[in-house]
Formats: structure tokens, sequence, C-alpha cells
């Protein structure tokens, strides 16, 4: 299904009216931000609902990544407002893990943050990186990980502790091809659960699955859809 | 779940981290050591000069780890910690690293020279690590790279080594007490006095810690255009 965003009218946190049924879990409304005197975003909108998938496109520093720090409250935009029902998991477009930690370590220390015990922390953390074709060495500290297996792990801490908005700044860089079927898996899965998933993406082949697309191009004007 | 599982969650990430870094703790576990033996001949220097050492050491590891966290602990406090889980837990870690250095050159010093007051130079030892850790942290917070903070962190080191301790101005640097403390431990109650040294260093340590907490709540708050439902 396709919903054209600009046409939706501006609902509520958590509101299901009419046909669309399904809750909104993230809202961003009129997001505005300057970087000195270059305006990166003006006045962008994004509505994704439980059940959605939304992809972000646009050239290099068109501020797909600034959008997501807004969205996950990361950076402050200079005008609008972010709703978000439940919890967030971010995953950053560069890799930002300690070096001198195990997996399994980023594991148990991301669990606690959400209340997880290490053991089962441990547990899920294996199993979502399993999901990724990863099997999670006991030694191997993240400096010497290869690159994409680091981006693995970077995937399997924001999906750990269960979010209900999952945002991801591409997330697949360094993917096997494999990997990267995987993780589109991953994503329709989480679309099952009713999990709202915001994706920034430069593969466009995958573009007709998803629900929606927010193009920050400057070419084509702040908002487009599919 | 006790708010204290997070807390300690983070130290223990936290000391795995520093003590994996051989080459960077070995190099500053060298620093007071090379202090110490400049000026071997003079017990009292040598003491304090080691002090000093031991303090640019603690404060250059708080330094580090405060810079190194830097990008992760937003995610974590996206991921349900809180500042205060944060930097407690990060303190937790370096105050038990710097205390078993303190140990070890409390040892030494033991073992090696024959002070009038030892249990001043044990806790001068601590008292150090105790003000050394959140200058550190403050510092790391304050500085955008761990370059530009070691090369403060030399010039607070410095300062301390060739200001006159007698002058007032002088209390305003982190590790007066250091040198005050060990004026009393070498020399004896006519040059230098206990008390004056402990409460300098305690109120150093509490308001360093104070604004490092405070530097890291505003750092990662919850900014004022998100609305959780
Ligand atoms: N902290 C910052 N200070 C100054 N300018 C910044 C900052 N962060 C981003 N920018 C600028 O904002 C613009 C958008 O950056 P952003 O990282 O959001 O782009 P992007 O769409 O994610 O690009 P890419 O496809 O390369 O990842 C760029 O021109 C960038 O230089
Ligand atoms: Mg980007």
């Amino acid at each position: 299904m396709v919903y054209p965003a600009s046409t939706r009218p501006a609902q509520g946190l958590g509101e299901t009216p009419g046909d669309d049924g399904a809750p909104v879990l993230l809202h961003a409304q009129g997001i505005v931000k300057s970087y000195r005197r270059r305006r990166v975003l003006n006045g962008v909108d994004l509505t994704v609902r439980s059940g959605e998938v939304a992809a972000i496109v646009g050239s290099n520093g068109a501020g797909k990544s600034t959008m997501l720090k807004i969205c996950a409250g990361l950076a402050s935009p200079d005008r609008g407002r972010v709703s978000v029902r439940g919890r967030l998991g971010y995953c950053p477009q560069d890799v930002g893990v300690l070096d001198f930690l195990t997996p399994g370590e980023h594991f148990t220390l991301f669990g606690a943050g959400r209340g997880l015990r290490p053991a089962a922390a441990s547990r899920r953390g294996r199993e979502l990186a399993r999901t990724l074709d990863w099997s999670v060495g006991r030694r191997t500290l993240a400096k010497d990980l290869s690159g994409g297996t680091r981006q693995k792990l970077n995937v399997v801490l924001a999906a750990l502790g269960d979010p209900d908005v999952l945002l991801l700044d591409e997330p697949y860089q360094g993917f096997d091809r494999g990997s990267y079927l995987d993780f589109w898996k991953n994503v329709w899965d989480w679309r099952e659960e009713g999990k709202a998933v915001v994706v920034v993406t430069h593969m466009l082949s995958r573009l007709d699955r998803v629900d929606q697309v927010l193009d920050l191009s400057p070419r084509t004007g702040t908002e487009a859809t599919l | 779940m006790s708010p204290t599982f997070r807390t300690l969650r983070m130290a223990q990430a936290t000391l795995r981290e520093l003590t994996r870094r051989r080459g960077v703790l070995g190099l500053l576990l060298l620093v007071p050591l090379v202090f110490y033996l400049g000026r071997h001949d003079e017990p009292g220097q040598a003491i304090r000069f080691a002090s000093l050492g031991l303090g640019f050491a603690v404060s250059a590891a708080a330094l580090f780890s405060s810079v190194g966290g830097r990008e992760i602990e937003p995610r974590l406090a996206l991921g349900g910690f809180r500042p205060r889980h944060l930097h407690l837990g990060r303190s937790l870690a370096l105050v038990g690293a710097g205390l078993a250095v303190s140990a070890l050159y409390a040892l030494l010093i033991a073992l090696d020279q024959d002070v009038r007051h030892l249990g001043a130079v044990v806790l001068e030892l601590a008292l150090t690590t105790l003000v050394a850790v959140p200058l550190g942290l403050l510092l790391g917070l304050a500085v955008p790279r761990d370059m530009e903070g070691t090369l403060l962190l030399i010039s607070v080191i410095g300062a301390q080594m060739v200001m006159d301790p007698a002058k007032d101005s002088a209390r305003a640097l982190p590790f007066w007490s250091t040198r005050e403390i060990i004026t009393y431990a070498v020399d004896g109650a006519g040059a230098g006095s206990l008390a004056p040294g402990v409460a300098h260093a305690a109120v150093t340590a509490a308001l360093l810690m104070a604004a490092s907490c405070a530097v890291q709540a505003v750092r990662l708050r919850r900014r004022a255009h998100m609305q959780f439902g």
C-alpha cells in the first residue's frame, strides 16, 4: 500500500481514524534546520504509523542523517516538533560502538538500559545477529570486526530493546548481498510486528515495497511520494 | 530492576575499555614513576612529583575515557540510561582504577622512603585520585578532542609545579592539597598542616564532580522538540 504522506491530514499521536487504522508512532512536523546560514531541512513532515516502513532518500548532503537525528532527539531543530509513541531504537550512519568491548559486552551494556539481565540481553543479541547471518564470536573486540560486521552490531544494538520506532541510517553499508537481503527481511518482520520503521537508503530497487518515501533532494522539493 | 544496575554495568564497561588499552595505560602509569625517579635524591620532592604525575595520569585517563564515550553516550541515553547512570558509572570505574594505582605508588614510597607520616602520604595519593577523576571528566566534556584536553591538562599540572604554594592564588589550582599534605607528611606539622589540605581536596573534588555531572546532564538532556506519548 502506498500512502501519499503529503495528502494525509495531520494527526495526533496514537489516533486511529478512518481506514488507515494503525496508530501513529512517529510524527515529525515542520522540521526546519540550518547549519550556519545554509538551510538543510525546510519544513519537513514525516508521519509513520504502526506497521509502516518509510524510506528517506536524497543525494549526499541532502539532510537525511540530520532529519533522523532530529527524530531520535539527538539534535535540535530550529523549528518543528517530533512526537514519538513507545520506545526508540536508532542506528547511526557512522559506526558508534566501543572499540575495546566485544559484541557480547555491547549486548549486555545496551540491554541494561532496557532493563535486560546480562544473560537475556546476550541471548537476544545473538538471536538478532543470527537473523543477519552473523554468528557472534566470543573474543573479538569491536575494533577488530570487519566493517560490515561492525555495522551489523550497530543494527542489533538498535533493535535490542524491542523498540516500537526504529530509525536506521544507511544501516546496511558494507553488508554482503545475502546479509542485505536478510536485513530487509528483518524490516518486513518488524513491519508485521507493528513497529514503525524509518530507513535512510539509496537502494531504489527496494523502494517499491516500502509504504512511503520521503525525498529530501533539493531538486524535487522537500517531500515527494512514490 | 534497581537503578544501580545500570550504573554498575556502565562502570564495568568503562573498566574493561580502560584496562584493555594496554599501551596507553602503561605509558600513563610510567609518568609518576619517571617524575619520582627524576627527583629521587630529595624525598619530599620525589613524592610531590610522583603525586602530581599520578594526578596527571589519572586525569588523562578520565579525559580519554570521557572523550571516547562521546559517541556512545547519546545512544545509551536513548536506550534507557539516565545521564547520572553514565556519569556515576564512569566515575566509579575511574576512581577504582585510580585508587589501585595510587595504592601501588603508596607501597613504593613506603618501601623506598623514610617519611614522617606515611598515613598522610597514603591519604594524599587517594585524594589526588579523587580530584583527578572529575577534573579529567570535566576537561573531556569541555574540549572538542583529547589532544586539546591533554594540552590543557599539561598546563594545569605545570602551573601546579611551578607556582609557589604559599601564595593565595595557588589555592585556585586543583592539586594544591597534594603539595600541602606532602609538606606535612615529610617535614612535619611545623611546615604544613593536614586539615586545610584535606578540606581543599574534598571541596575541589565535590565541585568538579558536580560540575561534570551537570555538564553531562545538559549534553544528554531531552531536547525540547521531543514529545513522548
Ligand atoms: N554538525 C554539523 N555542522 C555543520 N554542518 C553540518 C553538520 N551536520 C551536517 N551538516 C551539513 O548538513 C548537510 C546535511 O548533512 P547530512 O549528514 O544530514 O546529509 P545526508 O543526507 O545524510 O548525506 P549522506 O547521504 O552523505 O549521508 C550537509 O551539507 C552537511 O555538511
Ligand atoms: Mg547521512
